[in-house]
């Protein structure tokens, strides 16, 4: 994605792992990561442990100068070697009974391993704020897996963009949820397949409701671009062993802190509905 | 129970970290509840569902972090506030550096046996003595400090020679080592070619320029810019070529400085000659022939040494866009300047920059004035006058003399712009300004009301006023190089892409009758 | 391969003089940075400058630095050992009985200022030499008494030192090199004769302690035939939370459980025992005069090393302040004027009550302890008005203007570094920073007493003046 733009910005964010690039031009993040994070939309992962070190700050500038990307004069990346990942989702199996029994598995384990706190209801929930969250956050996304299983696409609309913002973390559990049901809304051959025009509407109205980190991600998924390892996850779902899946259940639930979690159960939700539209459950 | 809430601008945290402040946030005593959260429409919906909702955070957006406190009394929510802080820089401590305080060079460097070079920017009185300090402990040297003397220049550079250190200095303003831009130098590339120069803007230009045509810099050594005067001897520049001589990651030097002293010159030619790397020479008002019969690649301007040294480390030449001169922009200002404006006048604050544009009116001019003129019959009378021709290197001693650089303070060149501009025998005026580390943070913003009000003024006496405005810098400086380039362009200032352009442009918009 | 080449291809380390702003611009780019707090030798004074560059000569500093290796070496062996108690006019030479001793470097009766003066008067009385203090005072002015420096003596003295005949000294030896330091008794309290005090209070006290306290000292260190090794107790007590010249809680605990079961062996009564255990116990003070005589101790055995320029004595007699080098042998004084203490008062006192700063104390920071192991005592950070950084960044302050660090003596809060030894006069002029010294405060007024404890440091003129004399003495 990089390759073909000049892209010219300055640096939005920074953490441990991950900087963002805020591009002028076109006016989305991009990121680039350390070896640990697995590949995904608009990320460029490069070979080293650890971001902190190089001591980029925010609105520093970032150039693309023939084949290389530079970060102010603290980072230079020859981008003439990356190799190009792209996004792509399986296809939705056209016998589901793998996919059937991955869910309920994919349910129990998330049931007692998932962080608890965003989507997840955290039974101990110390204030009335956080109390007051998660009753918020499971009205909503009943409201609307109520309305996606009866195809009633617009009244959807309205409960989708209730979640979004919604919650805890530098990614709202409410965002978070929606990758992941987005990711399933986009596999084609699904059911929903047909409804995907329903994300980008979505997305359309989250601009403003968001930070921006999130929104790239949302915007992402709304077309069907996420991260390595939630496509793994779907494979796994669909096609995989219990052996395969768990081990991928489990890195898409170390994502952030209870982000991974969120996105996990927006799968389900997903992958719920279209199995009942589709009449196999 | 008070409430009480602060907005943290555009701050983002991973998310584990926020949940770990937000965990510890809650257990400060007195603290009901704490919530650190993204300030996001729907989050406020909860807040405001449980009447935790106040104003300041009614109008904070959605990337703005909110920390709300609800405790019982305003003063438990203040040193709640107080220690979330705390816990926020927590965070941040494993960075600070340690705070042991040093007081002379040889603690310092006892104790961080890492240091590996000195930056020396006393008055010049004292910073011999720190420097041969530095250089004892085996320290290299860039010794930013001017007014030393040249014996004490000698015995530093010689002590530096024996010992096999750098000595930069004293008076140099420019150094690169291993990307590191140190004192006046801009954020370039890293790349192959080194660079040994006597000349700070010389070296900034050349260095600005090779990032530009996409090459990089492996190291550039300054020298200060007496080196290759008879009596120090050229003892950093030859050090210094033999040393890119010997770096595996530099493929082509470069070599900047006024024109040696004959006996230097010599010895720099001798080992240009024994040289295995190509090495590029821009003796600003050199010899090419002697050059040329050394083996060296000879260059007459800036530019021009740049785009040879791109060319010898191996770029492509059809893919370097040389940015010739604008010949129909010349025809046009032509015809703007009546024949009574005939004269340029360079105002600079970088010295080459200002030798360059200086050496190319002299190929078509005889009445060339300058403060830093070499043949006596054109210095300048009165430096604070100008006549004919004029360039004035406000670097120069006689205007520095308990005053900032002017690439720090341009007060001084702005006065004198004033004077210039009101001259009807005056053609153009040609200003550089210079970016990267240490400079002004906003060069032409400065000058540009003046500029703007000149303009003005010209136009209302029926005048063309022509400015040229040359930005040093690269678009990975500090300063926005893009953004002074569009404040001259706004102010209606021709704004030239190198300091040889500046130079040659001025020159040819006040030919007449060719 | 040159070490131009090496530099090429390490992360460059830079150390930066001058200008902060290149600091900040390095540290953007990621480099390692150092910014030195540096100001102009010498103050920028080129006559100081050239005695440095004098002193800096590649020849004479390695006589220096030989000399120098040499000087602290004796510091840091010197074995300092309480060996007894005796009247001073039974054990320090050149002591009469018409011989004041007094702090600080050589001073005249007019010159005197309250505090010294008040003690002075107070201790011609003590000694029978007038019948009260008018003419005490008459007798002092009319040149019958001998005024000398204790550090002239083998002698040191806190606060005013005023040390006359039939005062009870601590008896010190260096088991290593085998001089001899003294010092007298603290009189606990702050209404005493060391700081100016001279009433009949303070006159039955220094009776009783002639009398009692001092004999039954005495009578016990001489059942101990050992004695005390004063530098183990030291390091004790610095690892105690002590620094040994404003706090001395441990310092003394120790000392006194060290001297109990001699004292009860000797045969005073045991209403006299109990007296001195409870006159130890009403101050912690007791041990700050130990201390003292174990650093002059050991000082002694560094002072007269040809070509040195390690500080010897810092001393100050309320009016001057004078340092000896141990390169320029024998009583030759550095002086400047004395300086006022900044510190916590006692209640009631106002800084413009103070007197200049007084005493041969210093000679506890000359050594490396007091205010140079300020890191030791976080419990007296009050003193340097701060914090628990500030203490431990005076410690690693004065690292800059010594020669080394004691290994016998260590400061746990600095992993165990040892003290800061052998101040360095070349190094002090190099880096305009002051020894610091932890001191009290006495009334300016003769008579009082004293009112609060604080910081002070030496005037620079006298470490201007020996640096001088150095460039031109070592050729």
């Amino acid at each position: 994605m990089i390759n073909n733009s000049s892209l010219v910005g300055y640096v939005h964010s920074t953490f441990k792992r991950t900087i963002n690039i805020h591009c002028v031009e076109d006016g989305e993040l991009y990121t680039i990561a350390s070896r640990q994070i697995d590949n995904g939309p608009n990320t460029l992962v490069i070979h080293s442990d650890s971001l902190e070190e190089l001591n980029i700050d925010l609105n520093d500038p970032v150039v693309v100068k023939n084949t290389e990307l530079l970060i102010s004069n603290k980072l230079t990346i020859p981008i003439d070697r990356t190799k190009l990942w792209e996004s792509i989702l399986p296809e939705f199996p056209t016998n589901a009974e793998k996919a059937k029994k991955n869910l309920m598995r994919m349910k129990e384990y998330i049931d007692f391993h998932g962080k608890a706190g965003g989507m997840k209801k955290n039974i101990a929930a110390q204030s009335l704020y956080g109390t007051e969250m998660s009753k918020m956050l499971e009205e909503r996304t009943r409201l609307l897996l109520h309305e996606l299983l009866k195809i009633r696409m617009a009244n959807g609309l309205h409960h989708a963009v209730s979640l979004i913002g919604l919650g805890p973390g530098l990614t709202p559990s409410g965002d978070d949820f929606l990758v992941g049901l987005f990711t399933m809304m986009n596999v084609r051959e699904s059911p929903l397949y047909s409804h995907q025009s329903f994300c980008t509407e979505v997305v359309e109205k989250a601009k403003t409701l968001t930070n921006e980190i999130s929104y790239m991600a949302l915007k992402k998924a709304s077309v069907g671009k996420v991260r390595e390892s939630i496509i793994q996850l779907v494979n796994s779902v669909f096609y995989g062993e219990e052996r395969d899946l768990n081990p991928s259940l489990n890195k898409v639930l170390n994502i952030g802190s209870s982000s991974g979690t969120d996105i996990a159960l927006g799968l389900v939700c997903g992958l719920e509905a279209n199995l009942k539209i589709g009449g196999q459950l | 129970m008070t409430v009480q809430a602060i907005v943290k601008p555009n701050t983002y945290f991973d998310s584990v970290s926020l949940m770990s402040l937000s965990t510890k946030a809650n257990q400060i005593e007195g603290v009901e509840q704490a919530i650190i959260a993204m300030a996001t429409e729907m989050n406020k919906e909860v807040m405001k569902n449980v009447g935790l909702l106040t104003s300041v955070v009614e109008e904070a957006k959605s990337s703005d972090l909110v920390i709300v406190v609800n405790a019982a009394t305003e003063e438990l929510c203040e040193n709640a506030f107080i220690m979330i802080d705390e816990l926020f820089t927590k965070k941040n401590t494993s960075t600070s550096k340690s705070k042991v305080k040093y007081s002379t060079i040889s603690s310092a460097a006892e104790s961080i046996p890492d240091a590996n070079l000195a930056v020396i920017a006393v008055n010049g009185a004292y910073a011999p003595r720190e420097a041969r300090k530095a250089l004892e402990n085996n320290l290299h040297v860039m010794m930013f400090s001017d007014n030393v003397s040249i014996e004490d220049e000698i015995e530093l550079k010689k002590l530096a020679h024996e010992k096999g250190l750098l000595m930069m200095g004293p008076d140099c303003g420019t150094a690169i080592i291993g990307n590191v831009a140190l004192c006046f130098a801009n954020a370039v590339r890293k790349g192959s070619i080194g660079i040994v120069g006597a000349s700070g803007t010389g070296s900034q230009e050349v260095s600005v320029r090779i990032h530009e045509f996409g090459g990089g810099i492996s190291q550039m050594i300054g020298t200060g810019g007496r080196d290759l005067k008879e009596e120090v001897g050229g003892i950093m520049m030859l050090d210094g070529i033999k040393a890119l001589e010997e770096d595996e990651a530099t493929k082509v030097i470069v070599l900047i400085s006024k024109p040696p002293a004959p006996s230097v010159e010599e010895k720099v030619l001798a080992i240009i000659k024994q040289c295995t790397k190509p090495v590029v020479v821009w003796f600003v008002g050199g010899n090419e022939e002697k050059v040329k019969q050394a083996g060296g690649h000879f260059a007459k301007m800036s530019k021009e040494a740049a785009l040879k040294a791109v060319l010898l480390a191996g770029a492509d030449e059809s893919k370097i866009n040389k940015r010739a001169l604008n010949i129909p922009l010349i025809e046009e200002v032509r015809t703007k300047l009546t024949p009574e404006q005939k004269y340029i006048r360079g105002l600079f604050s970088g010295g080459t920059l200002c030798d360059e544009a200086m050496h190319a009116a002299m190929e078509k001019f005889d009445n060339v004035y300058s403060n830093i003129q070499r043949d006596p019959n054109y210095r300048l009378n009165d430096k604070n006058v100008s006549q004919e021709h004029t360039f004035i290197d406000f670097g120069d001693d006689e205007f520095t003399q308990g005053k900032p650089h002017p690439m720090i303070d341009p007060s001084t060149r702005m006065a004198r712009f004033i004077e210039e501009a009101k001259d009807p025998s005056v053609g153009v005026i040609v200003m550089d300004f210079v970016l990267g580390y240490g400079a002004h943070e906003d060069p032409v913003g400065a000058i540009l009301p003046v500029i703007m009000e000149a303009k003005q003024n010209a136009e209302d006496e029926g005048r063309h006023l022509e400015i040229i405005g040359y930005v040093l810098g690269t678009e990975l400086d500090p300063q926005s190089l893009e953004e002074q380039v569009e404040k001259l362009l706004a102010a209606g200032v021709t704004h030239a892409s190198s300091s040889q352009n500046a130079g040659l442009l001025a020159r040819e918009f006040v030919v007449k009758g060719e | 391969m040159s070490k131009i080449n090496d530099l090429f291809n390490q992360k460059l380390n830079v150390i930066n003089v001058g200008i902060e702003s290149f600091k900040d611009d390095l540290l953007a780019q990621n480099a390692e940075v150092t910014h030195l707090e540096w100001t102009p030798p010498g103050r920028g004074n080129p006559e100081l400058i050239a005695a440095l560059d004098i002193l800096e000569d590649s020849a004479v500093m390695k006589k220096i630095e030989a000399a120098n290796k040499e000087a602290v070496e004796r510091i840091i062996n010197s074995k300092p050992v309480l060996i007894g108690f005796e009247k001073a006019i039974d054990c320090v030479p050149g002591m009469t009985k018409t011989t004041i001793l007094h702090a600080g470097p050589p001073i005249t009766w007019d010159k005197m200022n309250g505090p010294m003066r008040g003690a002075i008067t107070g201790a011609i009385v003590f000694e029978n030499l007038a019948k009260d203090l008018e003419e005490a005072e008459k007798l002092a002015a009319s040149g019958e008494i001998t005024f000398s420096p204790c550090h002239e003596h083998n002698c040191v003295g806190s606060m005013a030192g005023v040390t006359s005949a039939s005062m009870y000294m601590h008896i010190v030896e260096n088991k290593t090199y085998g001089n001899i330091a003294f010092t007298n008794l603290s009189e606990q309290l702050s209404k005493i004769l060391r700081m100016g005090a001279n009433d009949q209070s303070v006159i039955d006290r220094l009776n009783w302690m002639r009398d009692v306290f001092g004999p039954i000292l005495s009578a016990a260190m001489k059942l101990n035939p050992n004695g005390i090794d004063l530098r183990l107790m030291l390091a004790q007590a610095l690892h105690m939370g002590d620094e040994c010249h404003n706090r001395n809680v441990a310092g003394t605990t120790l000392l006194i459980q060290a001297l109990t079961p001699y004292i009860l062996q000797t045969d005073f009564t045991i209403d006299q025992k109990r007296e001195v255990f409870e006159f130890v116990a009403s101050s912690d003070y007791f041990s700050g005069p130990t201390w003292m005589a174990l650093a002059k101790c050991a000082l002694d055995a560094a002072h007269g090393i040809e070509n040195s320029t390690i500080v010897t004595t810092m001393a100050r007699n309320g009016t001057e302040f004078g340092i000896r080098v141990s390169g320029l042998a024998g009583n030759t004084w550095f002086t400047g004027p004395a300086q006022k203490v900044i510190g916590p008062m006692f209640a009631g006192y106002k800084p413009e009550d103070s007197g200049l700063d007084i005493g041969d104390s210093a000679i506890t920071e000359t050594y490396g302890i007091g205010g140079f192991a300020m890191a030791t005592a976080p419990a007296i950070v009050a003193l340097v008005g701060g914090t628990i950084e500030d203490a431990i960044g005076y410690s690693t302050k004065m690292k800059e203007i010594t020669t080394t660090e004691n290994p016998n003596v260590t400061i746990p809060l600095l992993n165990f570094m040892g003290i800061p030894t052998g101040i360095d006069v070349r190094k002090v002029i190099q880096t305009g920073i002051m020894p610091i010294i932890n001191t009290a405060i006495a009334h300016k007024e003769a008579g009082i007493g004293m009112i609060g404890a604080g910081i002070t440091h030496p005037p620079v003129e006298s470490f201007e003046k020996a640096l001088l004399a150095l460039s031109e003495n070592i050729k």
